[in-house]
């Protein structure tokens, strides 16, 4: 860590975005660029290395979308940084559309959204926590191949496709992977 | 209760925001209907956020310009930067309205950028004496995203494809030799599936279709078929 001297815990991240929505309050928003802003260009870095000057811009937009969209954010549903996370990962999906990768006519606004939904209510709430502490828990105890391809696909975006070519592994390997570790995360499929 | 779900590794490339956005239209028709896949979905989100929170800062090493943050702080109180606007609720969406058989069919929220009013308003282009075909968009990485809309016990053309085949069954439904396929179920084809898709008896039946690469029909009688998709797809 370069700039936070002392590590907060994600309450106290949660705590200060609810004073940024209720009271415009800008020492703690001061906190939350302290914080999020390194791991904001870290982010962008990890899916294009080098790049210093977009990692900021990104990392600048996704701030000031968390001072103006602090009120949407429902903390009965994620903590501050899954509802970060989510707006990051829209940023990037923006600018890959506007670059090469997802040229498309296809507007993305409709088909990502924020957590929670629009429909969440406080039974799904409760499940969404309880899964976030499985996660969590879950993240640390995954062999180092599983949890590889899990940073491949989220920091880096790539496609499972991507990642075996990168690994040089079968498609599949790659698939099994990801899906042992999302199993050990709780995560099921109905099938 | 739907019974064709995206595979996890499908809602996880979703979920991280690198799965092409045609595919993504798909998916997200699919959790407008499904709840599990919303949950899931969102236990996707927290993984993603996990691995966010734990990324290694020495590695890119670099700390923050005290200026960078000033320039933030300047930017909050910018009046001309306007708070977003909240997003379109689905019930915002209109109706559309009632068809020949009389049932209103509603447009799913991802794909009203599209479909303005109903399915009728689209520009239907009629392939077969039981199948019309929409086309909604074609992209540059040479994926066609499309509706087909098929009569009650109509015959889907056979075809083979050579890439990724998604079908998003928006009303009624059809079967194949695997099963049946109900509104909101969600199939993925890998190139070389051949089957052979019948819509139930019951009622007509819209799917929302996402082709990698352009479908072949295969066999004497739908040959002629190719051409007219090509020309629909490529002014699409
Ligand atoms: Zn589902």
């Amino acid at each position: 860590m370069t700039t936070t001297a002392v590590t907060k815990t994600p309450q106290q991240h949660t705590d200060d975005l609810l004073l940024v929505a209720n009271d415009r309050d800008r020492d703690a928003f001061s906190r939350l660029f302290d914080h999020y802003m390194p791991l904001l260009r870290a982010f962008t870095l990890s899916a294009h290395p080098g790049s210093a000057i977009l990692a900021d811009e990104v990392a600048q937009e996704v701030m000031i979308k968390v001072w103006r969209k602090a009120h949407t954010y429902k903390p009965e549903f994620a903590s501050a940084s899954t509802w970060i996370f989510t707006l990051a990962r829209n940023a990037r999906i923006d600018y890959l559309r506007k670059n090469s990768r997802h040229q498309s006519d296809i507007d993305p606004e409709y088909l990502w959204s924020e957590i929670p939904a629009e429909d969440g209510d406080p039974f799904q709430a409760a499940l969404q926590k309880r899964s976030a502490d499985v996660v969590q828990a879950g993240m640390s105890q995954l062999p180092d191949d599983q949890r590889l391809a899990l940073k491949k696909v989220y920091l880096e975006g790539k496609t499972h496709k991507e990642v075996a070519e990168e690994l040089q592994l079968p498609l599949g390997t790659v698939k099994s992977r990801v899906r042992l570790a999302l199993k050990k995360l709780a995560v099921s499929i109905k099938r | 209760m739907l019974n064709h779900h995206p595979m996890p590794e499908v809602l996880a490339d979703y979920a991280s925001g690198s799965l092409s956005l045609s595919h993504a239209l798909c998916v997200a028709a699919h959790l407008e209907h499904c709840a599990h896949c919303r949950q899931m979905s969102d236990t996707l989100v927290h993984v993603g956020a996990q691995l966010f929170e734990s990324q290694s800062l020495q590695l890119h090493g670099d700390s923050i310009d005290e200026g960078l943050k000033q320039k933030v702080f300047s930017m909050l109180d910018d009046e001309t930067l306007q708070l977003d606007s909240a997003p379109v609720s689905i019930s915002d969406q209109p109706a559309s309205k009632p068809t020949s058989n009389g049932k209103a069919y509603k447009v799913p929220r991802c794909l009203s950028q599209f479909i303005k009013g109903s399915f009728d308003s689209l520009e239907w282009v009629r392939v077969s004496p039981s199948i019309k075909i929409a086309t909604l968009c074609r992209d540059k990485d040479g994926s066609q995203v499309a509706l087909s809309r098929v009569q009650p016990g109509g015959k889907m053309p056979h075809h083979a494809h050579t890439g990724d085949e998604l079908t998003l069954v928006l009303e009624g439904s059809f079967s194949d030799v695997d099963g049946i396929y109900r509104k909101g179920d969600f199939i993925l084809r890998n190139s070389g599936d051949r089957h052979k898709p019948v819509v139930t008896k019951d009622a007509e039946c819209i799917c929302l279709m996402v082709l990698d690469a352009p479908i072949q029909f295969t066999g004497f009688f739908t040959r002629w078929l190719n051409p007219i998709l090509r020309h629909n797809h490529a002014f699409g």
